[in-house]
């Protein structure tokens, strides 16, 4: 009652945390690298790709010093791709998030473990690189990244810009749109092709999202699974959902009671003479 | 439920079936026979704040010569007429054709204060299934409803014309059967619980829009 603001982030707060996500820009100018809180942004030198924050890259763009590489997974193969398996493949579940990021062991061929996941890869990474140049490099690395920091979502080059095709980031609604409406004429394919392909997902999305809670008919092992969806959509539907379990909970809580109340009886009859421990049972069922 | 929860202070005040258990001197006025005892047995609809604390409390008394008189509750009650065994079949049948809001426009609320009070197994169960049904027939009306369909529509880029524009006539037309005739019967039949939802849900989908129709102007 006393905040008008309903609880989770809202919409416009959802995209403003977006465009801390990484994208690849194409300098067309040189520019000197900027000391921001996240960190230093790479010096930009014009033939040369970098990765810079979507706020800064959309700033570029505007001004005409840099054009914005779309993600791979925006290409409207991609696209359409999931939309194949969000609607044939696989039509009760969202589609899965990109896999998080690895990288091949050198010591194992033919394996490849998360990168971040701890810090033992770089042992891996170095015991294998003999010349002197590499370990170099390897060193040059380790500097720019502390190998015992666990990359969060905001700063993972694999969320946005490094995100396979194929597969949704966390914020991949927010992302197109801002990349859509400012760097139009950076898609591989017309805008409006892209806007298409991004409208039916989010239909498809959201028609899932509605029958997926269906899954809470039944007593028992009833569960809501939301794997897959993107920030804005839960930014959209977190009170609907939040409201609607709400409502199984009260309508449950009875015969939850009840339940419990004849295990607690089951429980107790079991240890009939026991070591009458009960009152730390109690504890624990609060 | 807190104590400042109207939707809670007038579910209180919805009146189930009760029976008076004993005679009460001078209250049969509730039973329009003035001026003369309740006699015990009657039937007298009482709200459910009254009717819970008679059925708990007991009149305490001691009757020595016939034990099954002495200290019985003042009152029985029934199940509503709002939860009765039509309205459950009915349900079990099809959860989104029954208008709850006339049966009780604090049907789940009436409801599980019932459940409470008394146990009903397959009350819960009917119940359960009825709201997460009728619920994603609510976040679909929340969706299409007011400002015709999808949160997308009018806002097709120039290159989009041909394809888009198409399917967004297609959608609205769509959106129109929904919400037209049968829609609105149902969105009519709501409690309060559900208008909570639809609301929640279709404030949710505007704010979506609004933001969506903003992306152009930053």
């Amino acid at each position: 009652m006393a905040l008008p603001l309903p609880p989770g982030l809202t919409q416009n707060e959802v995209a403003f945390l977006a465009e801390m996500e990484m994208v690849t820009v194409v300098p067309r100018q040189r520019l000197d690298s900027i000391d921001l809180l996240g960190g230093k942004t790479p010096q930009l030198r014009p033939p040369h790709r970098a990765q810079l924050p979507l706020w800064l890259a959309l700033l570029l763009k505007k001004q005409r010093r840099a054009n914005i590489v779309p993600p791979a997974w925006m290409h409207p193969a991609s696209l359409a791709e999931i939309i194949h398996r969000e609607t044939k493949e696989d039509p009760e579940a969202f589609s899965a998030p990109p896999p998080p990021p690895s990288r091949a062991l050198y010591s194992q061929p033919g394996t490849a473990r998360r990168l971040n996941h701890h810090a033992s890869y770089l042992d891996d990474f170095t015991q294998s690189q003999q010349d002197s140049q590499q370990q170099q490099q390897q060193q040059q690395q380790q500097q720019q990244q502390d190998p015992n920091s666990i990359l969060s979502p905001p700063f993972l080059p694999s969320n946005v810009a490094e995100s396979p095709a194929g597969y949704l980031p966390y914020h991949w609604l927010e992302v197109a749109e801002a990349l859509l409406t400012h760097a139009g004429d950076d898609m591989p394919a017309p805008a409006g092709e892209v806007r298409s392909l991004l409208r039916d997902l989010v239909e498809v999305r959201a028609a899932k999202m509605r029958s997926s809670t269906s899954a809470l008919e039944g007593f028992g092992d009833a569960w809501l699974t939301l794997r897959g969806v993107g920030a804005m959509e839960l930014a959209e539907n977190r009170a609907f959902l939040a409201g609607l379990v709400d409502g199984v909970r009260k309508i449950g809580a009875s015969a939850e009671a009840t339940r419990r109340e004849e295990e607690e009886e089951a429980r107790r009859g079991g240890e009939y003479g026991g070591d009458g421990d009960e009152d730390s049972d109690e504890d624990m069922g609060l | 439920m807190s104590y400042y929860d109207i939707d809670a202070i007038l579910t209180d005040a919805e009146k189930i079936p009760c029976t008076f258990q004993i005679d009460v001197a001078d209250l049969g006025y509730l039973d329009n026979q003035p001026g003369h005892t309740l006699k015990s047995g009657s039937r007298v609809a009482l709200p459910i704040w009254l009717a819970e604390m008679l059925a708990i409390a007991n009149t305490g008394a001691v009757v020595m010569d016939d034990p099954s008189q002495s200290s019985k509750s003042f009152i029985t009650f029934d199940l509503p007429p709002a939860l009765g065994n039509d309205v459950v079949q009915a349900l079990k049948a099809n959860p989104r054709s029954v208008p709850l809001r006339d049966q009780s426009a604090h049907f789940y609320a009436l409801a599980t204060h019932m459940m409470e009070l008394s146990e009903e197994p397959e009350l819960s169960a009917v119940l359960r299934k009825t709201f997460v049904s009728r619920a994603a027939e609510i976040a679909l009306h929340a969706r299409k409803v007011g400002g015709g369909g999808t949160s997308y529509h009018g806002r097709d880029g120039g290159g989009a014309a041909g394809k888009g524009k198409g399917k967004a006539t297609k959608e609205d037309n769509a959106s129109n059967l929904g919400v037209g005739g049968a829609g609105e019967d149902f969105l009519r039949g709501l409690d309060e619980w559900e208008r909570k939802l639809f609301r929640s849900a279709h404030d949710g989908t505007k704010a979506s829009k609004e933001w969506m129709e903003n992306v152009k102007k930053r």
